[in-house]
């Protein structure tokens, strides 16, 4: 290994084995120009020039600033060699630019030879004039510009051999599907994910400012809980010194019980566990779940209002700051924008299930909506209405948990609701019974063990306002805003009932 | 004097109509027919003989393609159906024949299962039926199949 010193910048340059056929050590200008260095002492990485040179965005790679003399860092995403030049696409999250490295005053047929044979993802250094561009370039995000490089530095080498090839990863969905989750590191390094993750970023900024402008507290809920929030069964049991535990289905009780604590408002974000063996494209067993509980001064529409108000902000806040998000999620995966209304629309779910009769579908007045009925009601509402999120209010009572406040002019049906987005479910609410007496009623219709819920039934004896609320899973309202068809393309790390890792 | 009974040949039960005056009558088509002259309604078997000869053509597609079809055979059906009817208001010529009642009365059980989209999907036999099946005297016992006035399904949706 040889070392060179220079002794203006005080650092010491190792040259791997890979280059040194490729390098003429007589010249030092031609080592300059293209060279892989290793990260090496106390991990840091040294540069042959300015510490403090700046390094161009991608994106801002404009026909403004032709004819400038600039640096960028970004990966290689492919890379194409033609007699005296050498064609890169070099990518940097959802941008990419074209550039070019041809044999001239600036550079060798090696230094050409070497740029085509870095290994594809590696990250680069790239020292070039923008130059701008007759032809738009369709394949790139920066159409109208391409870099002219003069010098070219790997700064991280990727191994030869990919574990998928990122362009297999851009193709509309298909086969590529699976092998795509498994390489979950390079995953998202595609244009579309960066984009679908940014969104999804967003959208849980947009949920925490909208409702902490309308004086709502965040509270952090327990995960670890002794008894089962929403029924036994898809519960995930965890070990817990010398008892067991349950990993939390839903920050309900708690949410509730800040409520009784005079927080007035409250939400929460934070993961939720349901150990249900769905293998669907929907459901996951670990989620991101938004919950809202407030209380309210005369009728639970109030709390209706307060939600849909938040979910239209947030989908406002897409609409206007994320088109570019939105667009390259589209070339990918293409989908009809999300249209709503305002104020939202709101139907009951008797007028739901007339809809459904009267489109053929035969269903009882108090039964619960199947998944293709929800479907197609969503359908014929887009149809009649031209909205993809609405709300269905006043549910029969028969089909909702027992903590749900029953409706005081018709014993049939209850104060809850739930939100669909393009046709599915993202929220189930209701108006919470806050009457300790009422709620050990409705729970010894539904067979419920007392003992178990005693705690929670305790929790409203000393003075609850009326409350209700409702949450909403951060991964399926990405999908569906979207119009992706798997909750797993909006989870980063997705958990199933058959996936742990990564 | 008439009486309608069930004779069964083979695997199959076919209708026999037995009259007073003269011989009896085995089939479905050729019953239908002969009821249709005895109504005194020749024109519900076709005017011209290219006319006639197209409803006996549709008569023989129901008696050979839909009775007793399997379920693969279903969507074929649907598909020629589709297809024939898509410039079409009847099933032969410019008036309402015996081939689009029996034709009625033989997909109505294919029909009234369909999904909504898939309603959609053949959207010529669609509009056919819903048409037949609002002639008056058509219908009778049979349970009417709803049919949308505006398309639900899109056409880029999953």
């Amino acid at each position: 290994m040889e070392k060179l010193v220079f002794w203006e910048v005080e650092y010491v340059l190792f040259m791997t084995d890979f280059k040194k056929q490729q390098l003429s050590y007589t010249s030092q200008k031609a080592l300059n120009w293209y060279m892989v260095f290793e990260v090496f002492l106390k991990g840091t990485l040294f540069f042959p020039c300015e510490p403090d040179r700046g390094l161009v965005r991608v994106h801002e790679l404009t026909p403004e600033k032709a004819g400038q003399l600039i640096w960028v860092r970004a990966r290689i995403h492919t890379s194409r060699a033609k007699g005296k030049q050498c064609f890169l696409v070099l990518r940097q999250q959802q941008f990419n630019v074209q550039a070019l490295v041809a044999v001239g005053e600036r550079a060798s047929k090696q230094m050409v030879k070497f740029a085509a044979n870095i290994n594809k993802e590696s990250i680069v250094d790239v020292e070039a004039v923008v130059k701008k561009v007759e032809q738009t370039i369709e394949s790139c995000s920066q159409q109208d510009v391409e870099l002219h490089i003069e010098r070219i530095f790997v700064v991280s080498q990727a191994e030869p051999r990919l574990p998928l090839q990122l362009e297999d990863c851009v193709r509309p969905e298909g086969e590529g599907d699976e092998v795509r989750m498994r390489a979950r590191a390079l995953g998202p390094r595609t244009t579309t994910s960066q984009a679908i993750f940014r969104l999804q970023s967003r959208v849980c900024q947009l949920f925490r400012d909208t409702l902490t402008n309308k004086g709502f507290v965040e509270i952090q809920t327990p995960k670890i809980i002794s008894a089962a929030s929403e029924g036994g069964a898809n519960v995930f049991t965890v070990s817990y010194f010398k008892t067991s535990a349950y990993l939390a289905q839903s920050p309900q009780l708690y949410k509730q019980m800040c409520i009784c604590a005079d927080f007035d408002k409250v939400f929460c974000v934070g993961p939720v566990f349901r150990a249900e063996d769905s293998n669907t494209h929907r459901h996951l067993t670990e989620f991101v779940g938004l919950d809202i509980e407030l209380a309210f001064n005369y009728h639970y529409h109030e709390v209706i209002e307060s939600i849909t108000d938040t979910m239209v902000q947030i989908f406002k806040g897409l609409r206007d700051k994320f088109q570019t998000e939105i667009q390259t999620v589209g070339k990918q995966y293409p989908s009809e924008p999300f249209k709503f209304l305002e104020p939202t629309l709101r139907l009951e779910y008797s007028e739901g299930v007339a809809m459904l009769r009267e489109a053929g579908v035969e269903m009882g007045d108090e039964e619960d909506l199947s998944t293709p009925n929800e479907k197609l009601l969503g359908r014929l509402v887009k149809e009649k209405y031209d909205t993809d999120f609405y709300v269905l209010d006043k549910y029969p009572l028969a089909v909702r948990p027992f903590y749900t406040m029953p409706d005081p002019n018709d014993k049939k049906y209850s104060n809850s609701y739930d939100m669909f987005m393009r046709g599915e479910e993202i929220l189930s609410g209701a108006q919470r019974i806050h009457d300790a007496q009422l709620l050990t009623e409705r729970a010894m219709h539904h067979n419920i063990d007392l003992e178990k819920i005693k705690s929670y039934i305790d929790s409203f004896r000393y003075g609850a306002p009326p409350h209700g609320g409702g949450g909403i899973g951060l991964e399926r309202v990405c999908m569906l805003y979207l119009g992706l068809h798997n909750v797993r393309q909006t989870s980063m790390f997705p958990r199933d009932p058959k996936r742990l890792t990564p | 004097m008439m009486a309608l009974r069930e004779l069964t040949q083979g695997d199959k039960k076919v209708p026999v109509l037995h009259s007073n005056n003269g011989p009896a009558l085995v089939g479905l088509v050729t019953i239908a027919a002969h009821l249709a002259q005895e109504a005194k309604r020749p024109e519900l078997l076709g005017g011209s003989a290219e006319h006639k000869a197209l409803v006996q053509q549709w008569l023989e597609y129901r008696l050979t393609k839909v009775d007793g079809c399997h379920k693969d055979d279903i969507k074929t059906i649907l598909k020629d159906l589709n297809s024939y009817l898509e410039d079409k208001v009847y099933l032969a010529g410019n008036q309402f024949t015996l081939a689009d009642t029996l034709m009625y009365y033989g997909i109505h059980h294919i029909i009234v299962d369909l999904a909504i989209q898939e309603k959609e999907k053949h959207m010529n036999v669609t509009r056919w039926f819903d048409h037949v099946q609002h002639y008056t005297g058509v219908r009778h016992h049979l349970p009417p199949v709803v049919v949308l006035r505006n398309r639900v399904y899109t056409s880029g949706h999953h």
